[in-house]
């Protein structure tokens, strides 16, 4: 008897001082351990500096991460502070459910939010408000086979970028070289194997880009512009004359050494260990007269208005992303503050990308712009998505079929 | 209040409250309240909760809802296209999937009913894909339909056929996702058939073969009409399947290409998880709902029809 009244007196300890302790409850979409373990170290120090303050980090799978994120939203349980793809971010920022953390950031000793890229803070600004903070802005590069273009006695991309010789037009040129040194393989892979599908966008915003279109810019669809239709053209031609781009409907994964390129961010880099072939890394080839248009694929932390402890979730947010907190993340998340960019730690310091590797990185986060963003992106996805479809058909008419999805998205842009 | 209590007992001439019928009442509600308050949280609030949202323009990320009637029904009804040409979708995967399903189930319960040596080694063969996971099964199969260099396309080299790009034409598309569907799910019928087939007694046919019946005309005359309850227990099951089928499409084709795919389940999905418009996506299911139940209606009025 004795022995349940202590178990009970020690559980309603226990319970008050847990209803005593503030607890910050923090939604991100990484389940790997070396990323947990950097968050809650930069986690400590916080809780360090505020006694009382707990803080949690929740798992929730990338798959369905915006999704859930969402159904917490409208349950009215959402965490005080969240990863936010780029994507989601202007959906939720016109929701106005998120927290302006000016204030905060500004009042937070040292943080400096001029040290943030223009281009990097683009998505996550409304006016002059903050409404997220990005932790990763990752470029887009070219991961390449070096094996199968030794194979085919080719310079690698890295070799042809730094004679300034990587655009548009070389890259066609050695995807042909490259398949008939190769039989049965292919010279190129869409981001993810899934360019014809739900990377749809990410596999043509590289080459529009390089051509100095993009896919919609200041409410008006880009797709129909002429340098849209030429670099289309030329990956569609690839895609069904050249035959050196995995078709639709096939699979042919770089990382399997079915391919000997694709498109991929630094994060995919831990992946190339298990590859089993020599590799490198590349800037996306430039426009065919040497225009650079790199794309950034970001994420940020945002604060939730709803949490009942905003203010502290803000600081929090301060203290991860202060000068101390985007250096340690940026082990594995590239930075987007002009200072941890041109850092020794950040250059030469990356187990898996060699200096020079990470020097092409910084380059991308220094010129490069966010991938396409906007509030309705669920639904313009889903209509250019048929239009898409009805494009990578061999027999497509490709500027056609790019007036068809301007058609179909201009009125939601 | 003795008095009165015996006074009212006398009145009502002494009929105790928990009579039997009473008790027999009151033990059986409670039998089924488990059930039946699973029911109530579970079906009817949620049936009745999507009636209110159907009614509403509900903004899922801030929380704003306002009531609007029967616009959601009128836009799927009146004003938008899309939903003409996913409800186009599912009534050809439905019409492609269920009679070939039936079809197909009823000939291997037939081949598998009577027992022969290894008879439990098919039945497993063709019940396996039903237990199996629906997202591995799709995964394996978008693989297998591979345009170039997938299984299927190989194999049909092998005999000079230049297999089309299975899952990129919408045609093509939607024989696929049937025939894959119908490969994955035909043992669950296959089953409900050997049980009622094993449940015809053997006289009949034996009866109608003294008389001089062929075989055919004993499946026709005899066999046939005695599955008819179980005939349409699977055609109403299968039905209402084919109208809920999701995580196949999902996986196989996400809808694509060119909508050809898009089917209702996944365009409810579609509206109320990706748009986050609940309201619209809300309407939608009590179209499906209505749409499922009318189709059932016929299928057991038919039924009995025939049955008369």
């Amino acid at each position: 008897m004795k022995g349940i009244f202590t178990l009970t007196a020690s559980a309603m300890v226990l319970m008050a001082a847990q209803a005593s302790a503030q607890d910050l409850r923090v939604a991100v979409y990484t389940s790997s351990e070396p990323h947990l373990k950097l968050l809650n170290q930069l986690a400590d120090g916080f809780k360090a500096s505020h006694p009382g303050v707990n803080v949690r980090f929740e798992t929730i799978p990338v798959a369905d991460y915006t999704q859930k994120l969402s159904f917490q939203v409208a349950g009215g349980k959402a965490p005080d502070v969240a990863w936010m793809m780029e994507d989601a971010a202007p959906a939720f920022i016109e929701a106005n459910i998120l927290m302006d953390l000016t204030p905060v950031l500004q009042a937070f000793p040292n943080y400096d939010l001029a040290d943030f890229t223009d281009p990097a803070m683009a998505l996550w600004r409304k006016g002059d408000q903050v409404y997220g903070v990005p932790f990763s802005t990752s470029p887009f590069l070219i991961y390449y086979n070096k094996a199968m273009f030794d194979k085919a006695g080719l310079e690698d991309p890295k070799q042809l970028a730094e004679k300034g010789e990587w655009n548009m037009t070389k890259f066609q040129e050695v995807s042909k070289q490259l398949v008939a040194a190769n039989p049965g393989k292919y010279a190129f892979e869409f981001k993810d194997g899934e360019g014809y599908a739900s990377r749809m966008t990410h596999a043509l915003l590289p080459p529009i880009r390089a051509y100095g279109g993009d896919l919609w810019e200041n409410g008006q669809c880009g797709l129909e512009s002429p340098g849209a239709v030429k670099a289309v053209q030329q990956i569609h031609d690839m895609v069904f004359k050249d035959k050196t781009i995995v078709p639709p409907g096939t699979q042919g994964d770089y990382f399997s050494g079915d391919s000997a390129m694709t498109v991929n961010q630094i994060s995919r880099a831990s992946k190339m260990k298990e590859a089993g072939f020599d590799w490198g890394v590349a800037p996306l080839p430039t426009g065919p007269n040497g225009e650079e248009g790199p794309v950034i694929g970001q994420a940020g932390f945002v604060v939730f208005e709803a949490s009942p402890n905003k203010e502290l979730a803000a600081e929090l947010v301060a203290q991860m992303t202060d000068k101390e907190g985007v250096a340690a993340l940026a082990q594995f998340f590239p930075p987007a503050r002009r200072s941890v960019l041109t850092s020794d730690a950040f250059l030469n310091k990356n187990q898996y990308l060699s200096p020079e590797m990470m020097g092409f990185v910084a380059a991308g986060i220094e010129k490069g712009r966010v991938v396409a963003a906007h509030e309705r992106v669920p639904q313009i996805l889903a209509a250019m998505k048929p239009r898409v479809d009805a494009l990578w058909r061999p027999d497509a008419d490709v500027a056609k079929s790019l007036q068809g999805v301007c058609a179909a998205i201009q009125p939601l842009l | 209040m003795t008095s009165s209590l015996s006074h009212r007992s006398g009145a009502q001439a002494r009929a105790p409250w928990l009579t039997l019928q009473r008790r027999d009442a009151i033990e059986g509600w409670l039998f089924v309240s488990p059930t039946l308050l699973g029911f109530l949280i579970f079906f009817l609030g949620p049936l009745i909760a999507i009636f209110i949202y159907a009614m509403s323009d509900w903004n899922f990320l801030s929380g704003e809802a306002t009531f609007v009637g029967l616009t959601n029904f009128e836009d799927a009804l009146l004003e938008n296209p899309d939903f003409w040409h996913v409800l186009r979708n599912s009534a050809v995967f439905a019409l492609g999937l269920v009679p070939l399903n039936v079809a197909l189930a009823l000939f291997l319960a037939v081949a598998l009913s009577r027992p022969f040596r290894g008879v439990i080694i098919f039945r497993t063969i063709f019940f396996a894909p039903v237990i199996t996971s629906a997202i591995a099964w799709a995964i394996v199969w978008k693989f297998m339909l591979q345009g170039e260099g997938g299984p299927i396309n190989q194999m049909l080299a092998l005999i000079g056929i230049t297999g089309p790009n299975w899952l990129r034409e919408p045609n093509w598309a939607m024989a696929a996702v049937i025939v894959t569907r119908v490969i994955k799910m035909v043992g669950l019928n296959m089953i409900l058939y050997i049980a009622a087939l094993q449940a015809i007694p053997r006289d009949y046919d034996e009866a109608a073969g003294l008389e001089g019946a062929s075989r055919w005309q004993i499946f026709r005359l005899i066999t046939w009409p005695l599955l008819g309850p179980t005939t349409l227990v699977i055609v109403v099951l299968t039905t209402i399947g084919s109208f809920k089928v999701f995580d196949h499409i999902y996986q196989m084709t996400g809808g694509g290409p060119e909508n050809g795919t898009l089917v209702l389940a996944f365009y409810i999905y579609q509206q109320g998880f990706q748009f986050f418009d609940i309201g619209y996506a809300s309407a939608l299911a009590i179209i499906m709902f209505v749409i499922v139940t009318i189709l059932t209606l016929i299928q057991v009025s038919l039924r009995r029809k025939d049955d008369a």
